[in-house]
């Protein structure tokens, strides 16, 4: 604000009357009569002294006219500023923020809206109006945002409510088998998911958290398969997979959530024949998912903008309103420590490299572990101990309904044709040493072992009912 | 339908079967015996593995696979088709049962029996 040049005000100040010069214009008349009363031949020193107590005068004189005029100046420049001010607060500013609320942008409104003559006042005017405006841009595309994941929840739950009236209108015959219910309700789970993994994004993109967390860590098999059920075209995905790490259970959901958008992305932009690939490795970082499509190879550009799109993910205006994805990538990432780079891929389309760092790296909980209590709780010995046909018998013979039993004696008349009816490898070289009969048993109903699974489960007996 | 709460995990069980829900062997039930032809290979799906590995002591129960990998038989039955098809694992079937409508329907019973009435 030094640089501003001081031209307000100057008129006035010329206009003012020199009124300190007066004062040496009065003193003329004493000087004169100092002349004349004087003795002449005195006169020569007292007329220098008064002389020069007369130049002094002037001189006083006008140094004082010069600074009262400066006085002036600043005095008007100072009402100026002031009436500019207001007028920027109480005309310019609500007018350009209503413009930018009206949609123009900054350097219309700017235009639209009186500029002020003081350089300062300009200037703050073009901070507001592009501050104004970057704000205005974040709302709109947060907004369209927003409807767009509402609408596409929406249009899911509504597929959803037409398959299970038609599933209700199916089964309500009873005519349907337990294959096509399995079916339905596979359908419904995968219909499902993505409803979830969809409010999951709206979740993350209003800064709130993920559904749900895992309380132990979880293997990247499960991860990969957890992000391919929550996408439409799951089918496409193929896995390899060699890694037998985990992924701790705190961040098990994102980072499921996170590849969910990417194998979304890669999806929905390759063609519906063409196959996405997942490849999981242990790298020196941590995990590496590399996941390739063949579909369109993005440009630099477009490379650019996603990955300026994943690196802002808190910046709401970078959103382009119906692509939600790498945003929701994008905050994860920071939310975990994820990295992601996107690159062209060999197999023509774009591959997407997700690294999963250390920190989140756990070795792989064995499942058998958690089975020993089961085993011993139950009613069925370990598999490799004893011979699962005993086991399935014993228990089919003590405690199951009455169909079951004469399958489970049909599994001991199988057996009693053996020269030694033992556990273990006896009996599994005598079943080698027999071609397996062409002809089948008649199909056992699922649903008499229902108890025998849920002993070995430790649950609710839920077999799937097949009845023969 | 529901897995065992400690079992449970982000993965469902559509992504398990690749989005089959039938088609599965018919020849396959609950009892048929199942054995294990070859070992585990890296890069497997994790349930093909994990039956390999069971089968490999021993035959074991379609019934039991299902309790063991927590996983509804009619799912197991998609994995083992997987399995059977690919040559890694073999079925034994179990004999019919005798019932009133077929009573000692194994020839293998009967000339059993026959034998053993000659030798009287």
């Amino acid at each position: 604000m030094t640089d501003i040049p001081l031209s307000r005000g100057t008129a006035s100040a010329r206009l003012a009357a020199p009124g300190w010069l007066y004062l040496p214009l009065l003193s003329l008349p004493l000087w004169a009569w100092t002349l004349w009363a004087v003795p002449p031949d005195g006169a020569v020193p007292v007329l220098v002294a008064s002389a020069a107590a007369l130049a002094a005068l002037v001189v006083l004189a006008l140094s004082l006219n010069r600074r009262e005029r400066r006085v002036r100046e600043l005095t008007g420049e100072i009402a100026g500023l002031r009436a500019d001010t207001a007028a920027l607060a109480e005309d310019h500013l609500p007018r350009l923020s209503e413009r930018l609320r009206q949609g123009d942008s900054a350097e219309t409104a700017l235009h639209r809206v009186p500029a002020p003559a003081d350089p300062g006042g300009r200037a703050v005017l073009g901070a507001v109006a592009a501050q104004i405006a970057a704000a205005e841009r974040r709302r709109a595309s947060a907004m369209v945002a927003c409807a767009t994941a509402a609408g596409r929840v929406q249009a899911l739950a509504t597929t959803m409510l037409a398959d299970l009236r038609r599933m209700q209108e199916r089964h309500g015959d009873g005519v349907g088998s337990g294959d096509d219910v399995l079916g339905d309700l596979m359908h419904l789970d995968h219909s499902t998911a993505q409803v979830g993994r969809i409010a999951d994004s709206i979740a993350v993109l209003t800064g709130a958290r993920s559904g749900r967390r895992w309380g132990r860590a979880i293997g990247m098999e499960s991860i990969v398969r957890g992000a391919m059920g929550r996408i439409g075209d799951y089918r496409r995905v193929r896995v390899h997979n060699v890694c037998t790490q985990a992924v701790a259970g705190f961040a098990a959901e994102g980072v499921v959530h996170c590849l969910a958008e990417i194998l979304d992305n890669a999806a929905r932009f390759s063609p519906p024949t063409s196959e996405v690939h997942v490849h999981v490795e242990e790298v020196q970082a941590g995990i590496a998912v590399m996941v390739e499509d063949g579909g369109l190879v993005m440009g630099e550009e477009a490379l650019e903008r996603a990955r300026r799109t994943v690196e802002s993910g808190l910046d709401l205006a970078t959103i382009s309103g119906t692509r939600l994805g790498l945003a929701v990538v994008g905050q994860l990432a920071q939310r975990y420590g994820l990295s992601v780079s996107f690159r062209s891929s060999s197999r023509g389309g774009t591959a997407v490299v997700l690294l999963l760092p250390q920190k989140l790296i756990k070795p792989l909980p064995r499942p058998r572990v958690d089975r020993t209590p089961d085993t011993a709780a139950g009613i069925a010995p370990p598999p490799a101990s004893a011979s699962p046909g005993t086991a399935a018998e014993a228990d089919a013979g003590t405690e199951t309904t009455p169909p079951a039993s004469p399958t489970a004696d049909g599994a001991r008349t199988a057996e009693t044709g053996l020269p030694q009816r033992r556990r273990g490898m006896t009996l599994a070289a005598a079943e080698k040493a027999r071609p397996a009969p062409a002809d089948s048993g008649p199909a056992t109903p699922t649903k008499g072992f229902g108890a025998f699974r849920s002993a070995v489960r430790g649950q609710d007996p839920n077999g799937s009912s097949k009845d023969a | 339908m529901s897995r065992s709460h400690r079992q449970e995990g982000p993965d469902r069980l559509y992504v398990i079967t690749s989005g089959r829900s039938a088609g599965a062997d018919e020849s396959l039930d609950a009892v048929t015996l199942i054995a294990a032809e070859s070992e585990p290979a890296p890069g497997m799906q994790s349930e093909h593995a994990e039956i390999l590995r069971m089968c490999a002591a021993g035959p074991m129960a379609v019934v039991e696979i299902s309790a063991h990998l927590h996983l509804p038989v009619a799912v197991v039955r998609i994995l083992l088709t997987d399995l059977l098809d690919s040559g890694r694992v073999t079925a034994r079937h179990p004999r019919p049962a005798p019932s009133p409508a077929t009573p000692l329907a194994s020839p293998d019973v009967l000339e059993k029996v026959l034998v053993a009435l000659h030798n009287l």
